[in-house]
């Protein structure tokens, strides 16, 4: 198991390492076949880790790391099926994803720096889900923030993509303050920071104690995984490369906050005011990704906040206390994301670098249908239609929520679920757009021509996406043949987990979340059917009008920019010209003149007279030696 | 019989005072350097009449040691009178004011 451990880590990062070290003159094929080949290196040795594995939970040392005073950082492993499912997702998925990237960059001078960030983005991914060390745990969480940053900043030549790529890293490093914070505490209260410790003796803690570690880790999670407050960053994030887009901001990077409060789940569950701000927290921005996601016309963007909005759902289960049913959207919207992102990815590249959906039309289905089946079958799971996994998956979600007392979580049921209409809404609402009817722009070339694999490697996501459901089906549709709950089941021993309270609600939730579903899609037919859309200009003005009011992601970026970058802006003015120009400047400039005045003063004394210099030195001498026969006698 | 220390050191401080007095008053340079001379032979007389009272050795020895430094400095400080007076065409110390602030 330390092997397989140590396999599943190490490719990654050798192949990050040699493509920075040799890559540049390497040729081109020899790096692409050593990014993939590490990549599934690493999927291998994770697979046959989860197959072997016997159960329970294991802490494996791969490394001693450093001793000091009360804190202990090794490089230490936590194997458990939580992490090992993980494992196997992360790789699984990146595996494709770097595959399609050999086709997607297949134009792009640098390709070595790409692949090289992708190799170590992976090895950081794993880092975080297999650490048990918070400290190393936090090498892979600072890891992946710097990775994406310069991923994110791929085409840097352009600034306004550099710029995203940092204010990506500067929000999500706010929320790694709280993380540091928080493992400060830690290391006061319990004088560990194993994740595998910390959960035996999380009862010692005090219920305020746990209260303000486990906001703390909430407070990072929402960095990472762009919740409120800190979501702005991830709609930005799509200035980077598609692939990178599918890898970083939809199936790993963005999860990786909630995997963390996974992994710490039984520091939050002491405490249920944590689970609440946890659960309102995902509820709220499950409602705020979703109307914001309605709005947009670039079709990455919609992708963005409906990734903001699903990370979100994947939160309020957590809340509601519900791992298994958490970790089942994660999963499911691992496979049918990262699949949305690349069928885009195709999208874009068909169209010539078109993003805007209305400018696409049903010209597309026509010309790439294989493109427009894998993305419709995304779309399906997206919008919880049944039997893909989505609907599965957010069922779950639903369920979960239904089922935990209390007030505040019937309010977040109904904000979650009304979540789910607007999500099929704008779903559908792609769909229509960008495969069917007349584009606002007409076309004026020919679709090009991508690489036949390009497409075609999307499929084995696209079937995980169809059937992934079957991963946990609910209490109603277990039969001898359907097999029942597997992930429950895998689940079962990883501390927190707890069995689902179903029963008393019945299918209610998956009721609910199918006809969400087709609500959602029969509002979607009425304002966007090819049949009942107004003309070109019409769609166009009602688009950037009144279903364009939540295009700025509902004002949040402009709050902060008025809250903090402004007063900032003002600061920084005044420290530049008041205290810099005028203090420091002022008194360094002040000292220089009035030495220089005083220099003008004595300067008639040396007047060129040699007589008057010999006066002045016998009197000079006089005075001295007057002065030491005073002091002699 | 010997001149008592107080006469040696009157005399002395006169021919100081006089020496220093020619230094300072007069412009010519050779006239400068001979005030100079004047007042380190002050200075000799004092040492002599200071080793003759505490019947001591030194300061005998230190006014041979001026002896020579004084016939030093008469030779260096001529031989740069004479370039001065080559350079500037003057031997007049306010002539030498290109170094005035």
């Amino acid at each position: 198991m330390k092997t397989l451990a140590f396999l599943t880590l190490a490719p990654p990062l050798l192949g990050g390492l040699i493509l920075i070290a040799t890559g540049r003159s390497l040729p081109r094929r020899t790096c692409e076949v050593l990014a993939c080949g590490a990549i599934l290196a690493s999927f291998a040795a994770a697979l046959t880790a989860w197959i072997t594995f016997p159960g329970g939970r294991e802490v494996l040392t791969l490394a001693k790391w450093f001793s000091a005073g009360p804190v202990t950082a090794s490089v230490d492993v936590l194997i458990d099926p939580l992490s090992l499912i993980m494992a196997v997702m992360v790789t699984f998925v990146s595996s494709i994803i770097h595959v399609h990237s050999v086709w997607y960059m297949r134009g792009e001078e640098g390709y070595v720096r790409f692949f090289c960030y992708m190799n170590l983005f992976v090895f950081s991914m794993l880092t975080i889900v297999l650490a048990d060390n918070l400290l190393f745990l936090f090498l892979g969480w600072e890891g992946v923030g710097f990775c994406s940053f310069a991923l994110i900043g791929h085409w840097y030549q352009d600034s306004f993509r550099g710029h995203a790529g940092q204010k990506a890293f500067i929000l999500t490093r706010i929320g790694d303050v709280a993380f540091v914070a928080a493992m400060a505490i830690l290391v006061t209260n319990m004088g560990t920071l194993s994740i595998s410790t910390i959960d035996e003796r999380v009862i010692t803690l005090s219920a305020n104690g746990a209260l303000v570690l486990g906001l703390l880790f909430l407070f990072a999670a929402t960095g990472k995984s762009a919740q409120l407050p800190l979501l702005v960053w991830l709609p930005d994030a799509m200035a980077g490369p598609t692939p990178v887009s599918a890898l970083i901001h939809a199936a790993t990077m963005v999860t990786a906050g909630v995997y963390l409060l996974m992994r710490l789940f039984p520091l939050l569950a002491i405490s249920p005011d944590t689970m609440l701000a946890v659960a309102v927290v995902g509820g709220l921005t499950a409602f705020w990704g979703c109307l914001a996601a309605m709005s947009q016309r670039d079709i990455k963007r919609i992708l963005a906040w409906s990734t903001i909005s699903q990370v979100g759902y994947m939160l309020l289960a957590l809340g509601a206390g519900d791992i298994t049913g958490s970790m089942f959207h994660l999963l499911c919207h691992a496979f049918f994301k990262s699949l949305l992102f690349l069928a885009a990815g195709c999208v874009i590249q068909v169209l010539h670098e078109e993003q805007d959906v209305l400018g696409m039309g049903g010209f597309l289905r026509k010309a790439r249908p294989e493109i427009f089946w894998l993305f419709l079958i995304g779309a399906l799971d997206l919008a919880s239609i049944p039997p893909t996994a989505g609907f599965f998956s957010k069922g779950r979600v639903l369920e979960s929520v239904l089922a935990h007392p209390g007030l505040a979580y019937r309010l977040l049921f109904i904000l979650a679920a009304a979540g789910a209409v607007i999500t099929s809404f704008y779903t559908f609402r792609l769909m229509f757009l960008a495969f069917a009817g007349e584009p606002a722009k007409p076309f004026t070339h020919h679709a090009a021509v991508l690489p036949a694999g390009m497409a075609r490697v999307l499929w084995p996501l696209a079937v995980l996406a169809l059937i992934a459901g079957a991963l946990n089906l609910p209490a109603w549709a277990q039969s001898a043949w359907t097999g029942n709950g597997w992930l429950e089941h895998a689940l079962a021993t990883v501390p927190g987990v707890a069995p689902p309270e179903h029963g008393s609600h019945g299918n209610t939730a998956e009721l609910i979340d199918l006809g969400a579903g087709i609500f959602g899609f029969a509002l979607a037919w009425l304002l966007y059917a090819p049949s009942r859309r107004p003309g070109v200009q019409a769609l166009v003005s009602r688009e950037d009008g009144p279903l364009g009011m939540f295009r700025g992601g509902l004002g949040l970026d402009a709050l902060y920019r008025m809250v903090f970058a402004k007063p900032y802006q003002a600061l920084s003015g005044v420290l530049w010209k008041g205290v810099d120009w005028g203090m420091v400047d002022g008194a360094v400039m002040g000292a220089g003149s009035a030495f220089a005045w005083a220099s003008r003063m004595v300067r008639p004394l040396a007047n060129g007279k040699l007589t008057v210099y010999l006066t002045m030195l016998v009197a000079g001498l006089a005075v001295l030696a007057a002065v030491l026969a005073g002091g002699m006698r | 019989m010997t001149a008592p220390l107080e006469h040696v050191l009157a005399l002395a401080l006169v021919l100081f005072a006089m020496g220093a007095f020619c230094a300072l008053a007069r412009r010519n340079l050779i006239m400068i350097l001979l005030g100079v001379e004047i007042m380190l032979n002050a200075c000799s007389i004092a040492l002599v009449g200071a080793s003759l009272k505490w019947q001591s050795l030194d300061g005998q020895a230190f006014t041979l040691f001026l002896m020579a430094l004084t016939a030093a400095e008469a030779s260096v400080g001529l031989a740069l009178f004479v370039h001065a007076r080559k350079r500037a065409g003057t031997l007049d110390s306010g002539g030498f004011s290109s170094m005035k602030g």
